[in-house]
């Protein structure tokens, strides 16, 4: 019994899973699912679909020079069992393992580095060229907050831009309230747990727009990580 | 003797003179006119001529070519070809056929001369019709060659393939004393046995197998004991066989006399033919001695035979062809004495007169080298003490070996008991044997990552994450996120939002829908949307609505309570210039309209006055009588069509298309 690699895809195809191509020449090809199966017939190139380990690697997507990625190889050597190399091997496997994840964390850190600034850059153009279609004042809502000024003798330009901060950070929170858990590595290997909280309610007198005087509330549930 | 067998068969006469002649009409033009140029018609002419020269040459040619030439053959095919075809006959006959060829030349030429001169295509006709004509007549004239031919060509055919040179065993005697017998005994060849004299008319041949090597046995037909000029055909064909091939002779007796010939006249006849056993060897079978022994002969007849190998090359052998008694013998004894006499020949052929061997000689001799140890020791055969000391198996003792079967007999048998493999492992450590081994851990085969010197890797591994550690590969730069940047991102959102919106909604503007586009000057808005829209760009809308309302309210009915447009107190209107509009623009506005009204009406269209119209009303309700009786469906009826009609999506597709049918 062993993991084999898919042919197509290159995920692992363990044992009773998928499906094996024997062609006549003797070469065995292993898919992992009826996805890659089909894929293989259609004669498609599995380097130039973007699902495939292949491409990952093949884009530089991937870790594929380093030193751990060597260990695990198909050598057509026998070796006799013995109980201590077992015994070793096995607490190598994990040792490698973690380095490799770490390393592999890394990799994907170097591989995005420059993507915030771009992303930022982007975004300050687009906000540039649109600027009309950023959220507005309406002209009832200037009519009201100029009456609400002479009211209470404030300035009006104050409040209005009380308003508009309002209204800009307001966000559509796809996670209605509850609890979001999520795991995170540390480059060190380590991993750690990451609680985050969404008030239901909150989101829920937001969206009434009725109640203006309560102006100070929580920001919990809009900052971006 | 190669050859011989497919001479191709000899046209008679009259098939020669059909072939030739169809031949030049098959194969050349026939189409000529008296109209044509005479240098065209007169190569017409020729060309059939020369035609049939040429086919009838090379049609003879091939006959003569065919034949074998007689001086070319061995001596004995010579010889027996002209025993049986006389030679002169043969050659006279092929010199016919050589000299015809040269007469048909030489008119073929004549007459080729002559057509140069031809006038007419009559003459010219003529001179072709009387070539050919001459051609046929010497051809027919060839008509008893031909069929000689013919008939020594099937005659061929049918001859056994006596081969000279090989290693040849010759049956000879009077007739019926059992030449034919001992062949058909000792070869798989089918001679004729009957019980008479001069059965066998002709040579036949056999062969047999003697130590791996093949042996020719000619059966040759009786001689009788009378001179050689009175002989006939068949004695010939024996004389000339004994005469001609190297072989060893079977010299056959009947010393029963039952052949009818006295054994006098048996011993008579081999002096008379001793000549043609000048070096041979000659073996004297005496055969039928089921019947008669060589005992049992009277004394005299005794040293009578005796006396024929007196000269001691010949040797005296028994047989009886009938009991199958001595004949093996025979055969093996002749056969094996041949081989000796023909080995010693070709051993003294092939040395020179002061003994050095040839080296053609030499060449074969190497060839059947047999090698052996140098030092002459003899090699035996290596049994191991362990086996040499093996006590013999045996089922039903009580100490004997323990199989595995017998272990699979006393663990439940067959199907039950299973072989332990893990037992007969060799491993450092025989603990180990029944270890559970990890194949799979992590995901991950095992045996992937076992390499003896893991040890050393892992090692180096290590090493090198130190060295990363040291060089900082793993230090974090966590910037946090700018607050600026972030509201940027944010803003760019909601920008990209607002895109798909407007997006969404010109691409449902721009869709059909089953709508007729209504152009935007005709689509009429509410007040409240442009309102809205306008409180949405940030403009405040409140007085625009009031003085539109107010409007709307005014001009709804009765007379304005307003005095003038002009003196509206209203600030916000709009305003108006009234000089600057022009002539046309204020045609079209006070030309406006409520809806839009058909220039006419189309119920009257066509229709003039009320008669006419109540008369075609009433044809209307005629013609919708009908088919409101048989609850039919008119065309103003809803009708909802099939949207798969049936007859265009099923059955069998062939050829053409869905909707061709």
């Amino acid at each position: 019994m062993r993991i084999e690699n898919c042919f197509f895809c290159g995920r692992p195809a363990w044992p009773s899973k998928g499906i094996t191509f024997m062609r006549n020449d003797g070469k065995a090809f292993r898919f992992c699912r009826s996805k890659c199966h089909k894929n293989f017939k259609m004669k498609r190139n599995p380097r130039k679909l973007k699902w495939t380990k292949a491409y990952r690697k093949n884009a530089g997507k991937e870790m594929v020079v380093d030193s751990t990625l060597q260990f695990a190889a198909r050598r057509n050597v026998p070796v006799r069992y013995n109980r201590e190399l077992w015994q070793k091997t096995l607490k190598a496997m994990e040792r490698i393992s973690e380095i490799r994840a770490r390393r592999e964390r890394v990799f994907y850190k170097k591989r995005m580095a420059g993507k915030r600034a771009r992303e930022v850059a982007a975004a300050r153009k687009l906000v540039a060229e649109n600027e009309h279609l950023l959220p507005r004042l309406r002209g009832s809502e200037k009519r009201r907050l100029a009456e609400l000024a002479a009211e209470r003798g404030v300035d009006v330009e104050e409040l209005e831009r009380e308003e508009l901060a309002k209204l800009a950070s307001k966000k559509k929170s796809k996670a209605f309230g509850g609890e979001v858990r999520r795991v995170r590595v540390r480059t060190d290997g380590g991993v750690e747990e990451i609680t985050e909280s969404f008030g239901g309610k909150n989101v829920d007198e937001e969206m009434d727009d009725d109640d203006h005087d309560d102006s100070d509330r929580d920001d919990d549930d809009m900052d971006t990580d | 003797m190669t050859g011989w067998k497919d001479i191709p068969p000899v046209p008679t006469a009259q098939e020669f003179i059909d072939i030739v002649l169809s031949r030049t009409q098959r194969r050349l033009p026939t189409q000529i006119r008296p109209g044509f140029k005479i240098s065209r018609i007169r190569a017409f002419y020729t060309r059939k001529v020369k035609f049939t020269q040429e086919t009838c040459s090379e049609k003879f040619g091939a006959i003569i070519s065919s034949f074998p030439v007689l001086s070319d053959q061995h001596p004995f095919h010579r010889d027996l070809m002209n025993i049986l075809y006389d030679a002169d006959h043969f050659k006279v006959a092929l010199g016919q056929i050589s000299t015809a060829k040269n007469l048909i030349e030489t008119i073929s030429r004549d007459y080729v001369r002559l057509l140069k001169y031809a006038q007419s295509l009559y003459q010219c006709k003529q001179l072709k019709r009387a070539a050919l004509g001459r051609m046929a007549t010497l051809i027919k004239r060839l008509k008893d060659p031909l069929i000689y031919l013919d008939q020594v060509r099937q005659h061929l055919a049918r001859l056994p393939d006596i081969n000279p040179t090989t290693r040849t065993l010759l049956v000879a005697g009077f007739p019926n004393v059992g030449k034919s017998s001992f062949v058909r005994s000792v070869t798989r060849a089918d001679t004729p046995v009957e019980p008479y004299a001069f059965t066998t008319k002709s040579l036949f041949v056999g062969h047999l197998d003697y130590k791996y090597l093949r042996y020719q046995v000619i059966d040759t037909p009786g001689i009788l004991d009378h001179p050689l000029e009175e002989m006939n055909t068949i004695e010939m064909q024996s004389v000339t066989a004994l005469a001609h091939l190297r072989a060893a002779v079977l010299y056959f007796m009947d010393i029963s006399e039952q052949c009818g010939f006295s054994l006098k006249a048996q011993i008579n006849l081999f002096k008379s033919i001793k000549p043609l056993f000048a070096n041979k060897m000659v073996f004297i079978v005496l055969n039928k001695m089921d019947i008669k022994k060589f005992e049992e002969l009277d004394p005299e007849m005794q040293q009578e035979i005796n006396d024929l190998t007196k000269s001691g090359e010949v040797e005296i052998l028994r047989a009886s062809c009938a009991t199958q008694e001595g004949v093996q013998e025979v055969k093996n004894h002749v056969c094996e004495r041949l081989l000796v006499e023909r080995v010693s020949q070709k051993l003294k052929a092939g040395t020179h007169s002061n003994g050095n061997i040839g080296t053609r000689l030499q060449e074969v001799m190497a060839r059947i080298h047999v090698a052996t140890p140098m030092d002459g020791t003899t090699r035996e055969t290596f049994i191991p003490e362990a086996v040499k000391n093996l006590k013999k198996y045996d089922k039903n003792d009580p100490n004997r070996r323990v199989l595995a079967r017998d272990i699979e007999e006393a663990n439940g048998g067959a199907g039950v008991f299973n072989v332990d493999l893990r037992k007969d492992w060799i491993l450092e450590n025989p603990e180990w044997k029944y270890d559970k081994i990890p194949e799979i851990f992590d995901g991950k085969n095992v045996y992937d990552y076992i390499d003896p010197d893991i040890d050393a890797k892992l090692q180096a591994l290590e090493e090198e994450e130190e060295r990363l550690e040291k060089e900082g590969f793993y230090d974090e730069d966590d910037d946090l996120p700018d607050e600026e940047e972030e509201e940027i991102l944010q803003k760019a959102e909601y920008i990209r939002e607002q895109h798909a919106l407007i997006r969404n909604e010109a691409k449902m503007r721009k869709s059909l829908k089953n709508r007729a586009i209504i152009p935007r000057k005709a689509v009429k808005k509410p007040l409240s949307q442009l309102e809205d829209h306008l409180d949405q760009l940030g403009v405040d809308t409140e007085a625009i609505g009031l003085r539109a309302r107010a409007q709307t309210a005014q001009s709804s009915r009765g007379r304005s309570l307003v005095r003038s447009r002009g003196t509206t107190a209203d600030p916000d209107a709009m305003d108006i210039d009234d000089g600057a509009a022009s002539a046309k623009e204020r045609l079209a506005r006070s030309r406006s309209r409520a809806r839009s009204v058909a220039a006419t009406n189309r119920l009257q269209d066509g229709v003039q006055g009320t008669t006419l119209r109540s008369k075609a009303e009433r044809q209307a309700k005629l013609a919708q009588r009908k088919m409101n009786r048989m609850a039919r469906q008119g065309e103003a009826d809803r009708h909802i069509h099939a949207s798969m009609p049936k007859h265009l999506f099923s059955g069998k597709r062939t050829i053409g298309k869905t909707d061709r049918r």
